[in-house]
C-alpha cells in the first residue's frame, strides 16, 4: 500500500532545492507533510528497511531518495537484501 | 498515405551509461556494437517521425495524475533532466503535432481516452539507447512521444498494449501525408529498481519472451508474461512497450539483435528489430 505523501516528500526533494535542505535538517521538512508517525520515525531513524518491506513508496521514488541521500547502488541493494531477509530470531 | 518505416525495440537502463566502465573492456565493446548496429538500422530506416513508446520516471507525472498513456503532441519536447546525460548531443526535440493530433484523434475515434501533452519533458528513455548507439543527431526529424506507465501499477493490460500499437499503425496507415513513420519501444527487460529484489535479472524471463516475441499468435507471449512477468522485477513491466511495438509491427517477423544479463548493470540488456512487410 502506497504513502502519498511519504512519496509526495519523496518527489519533491528531487524535483527541488528542498533536497539540499532536507540533507542538511530533515525535521523542518518533514513538518511541511502530514506524515503518519510511523513513517516519519523510519524517516528520522533511517529505518528505510520499514519503508521497502511494506511497500509503502514507489520503488523509483524510493531508489531516487537513496542517491539524494548519497548511498551508491551497491550500498541501496545491500539496504534493501536486509529489508527482504527475515528479522534475526525468526 | 504515411509509411511505416520501422519497428525498433531497445532496453534504456542508466546504468549502461553511469556505470559503464563496471564490466569489462570486452563486454562494453560487444554492448557497444549491438547498440551501434542496432542504431545503424533505426537510422536506415530514415524516419521523419519518430513514435517513441517509453515510461516516464516521474519526469512529467506523480501519484497525483498518472496516466495510462499519454501522447505528446506539441511542437517541442524539452530535454531530459538526468544529469548523467549532460553528454548528450541531442539538444532539441521537435514535435510533430498534425501526425500526433492525427493519431490522438484515431484513439479517441477508435475507444481509447490517452493523456495529451504539448509539452512533456523527455526523459533517458526516450534518448539513451540512441546515445549509446553513438548517433551524432537522433534518427527522426520529429518525435512523438508515446508514455505508457509501467513504473507505478495498476499498468495497461497485454491486450491493450498490442491494440495500441495496432492503433498506432492504423495511424499511420491513414495519415495523407508522406511521412516516413518508426516505432521505438525502449526498456526491458528484466531488472528490478528499488525493490528488496534490486540487481535481480531474470534470463529466463527474458529469454522466454524473445523467444515467443516472434511467434505469429499472441497467447503463448501473453501466457507467458501474464505467468512471469512479476517475478522478473518491476523494470519488467518495460516489456509491455515491446508488446506496443509489436502491435504496430503487425507482429511481421521479429529478429533479436542482441540479448544478455549483464549482472553489472543489473539488467537483461535487449536490443531487437520487427520487420513489417
Amino acid at each position: 500500500m502506497r504513502d502519498y505523501w511519504l512519496n509526495k516528500l519523496f518527489y519533491d526533494l528531487t524535483r527541488s532545492s528542498l533536497g539540499a535542505a532536507y540533507k542538511a535538517e530533515r525535521e523542518p521538512v518533514l513538518d511541511r507533510y502530514p506524515l503518519k508517525p510511523e513513517v516519519r520515525r523510519a524517516l528520522v531513524e533511517d529505518d528505510l528497511d520499514f519503508i521497502a518491506r511494506a511497500g509503502l513508496a514507489n520503488p523509483y521514488l524510493l531508489r531516487y531518495y537513496f542517491q539524494l541521500l548519497g548511498y551508491d547502488d551497491e550500498a541501496v541493494m545491500a539496504k534493501l537484501h536486509a529489508a527482504a531477509a527475515p528479522p534475526e530470531g525468526v | 498515405m504515411a509509411t511505416l518505416a520501422g519497428v525498433f525495440a531497445a532496453s534504456h537502463m542508466p546504468p549502461i551509461v553511469f556505470r559503464w566502465n563496471r564490466v569489462d573492456q570486452a563486454r562494453r565493446d560487444e554492448v557497444t556494437a549491438a547498440y551501434t548496429e542496432w542504431g545503424r538500422r533505426v537510422a536506415a530506416a530514415r524516419a521523419d517521425v519518430l513514435v517513441i513508446v517509453s515510461p516516464d520516471h516521474f519526469v512529467n507525472f506523480f501519484l497525483d495524475n498518472l496516466p495510462s498513456v499519454c501522447i505528446g503532441i506539441g511542437e517541442a519536447h524539452g530535454a531530459p533532466p538526468e544529469t548523467w546525460l549532460k553528454d548528450l548531443p541531442y539538444t532539441t526535440f521537435p514535435g510533430h503535432p498534425p501526425f500526433a493530433e492525427h493519431l490522438a484523434a484515431q484513439a479517441l475515434a477508435a475507444g481509447f481516452e490517452p493523456s495529451l501533452s504539448r509539452r512533456l519533458t523527455l526523459d533517458h528513455g526516450f534518448v539513451l539507447p540512441f546515445f549509446k548507439a553513438g548517433l551524432p543527431a537522433l534518427p527522426g526529424r520529429t518525435i512523438v512521444p508515446f508514455i505508457l506507465n509501467t513504473v507505478e501499477p495498476p499498468y495497461p493490460n497485454f491486450q491493450r498494449c498490442l491494440a495500441w500499437g495496432e492503433l498506432i499503425a492504423q495511424a499511420i496507415a491513414s495519415w495523407p501525408g508522406p511521412e516516413r513513420v518508426a516505432v521505438v519501444a525502449t526498456g526491458g527487460l528484466s531488472h528490478s529498481i528499488g525493490e528488496v529484489t534490486m540487481g535481480a535479472v531474470d534470463p529466463e524471463f527474458d529469454h522466454g519472451v524473445l523467444e515467443r516475441m516472434g511467434a505469429p499468435d499472441d497467447a503463448a507471449l501473453l501466457a507467458f508474461m501474464d505467468r512471469t512477468i512479476d517475478r522478473a522485477g518491476n523494470g519488467a513491466q518495460e516489456t509491455r512497450n515491446w508488446l506496443v511495438a509489436r502491435g504496430a509491427a503487425g507482429r511481421a517477423r521479429f529478429e533479436s539483435l542482441y540479448y544478455r544479463a549483464i549482472p553489472e548493470w543489473y539488467t537483461g540488456l535487449g536490443l531487437a528489430q520487427w520487420h513489417p512487410g
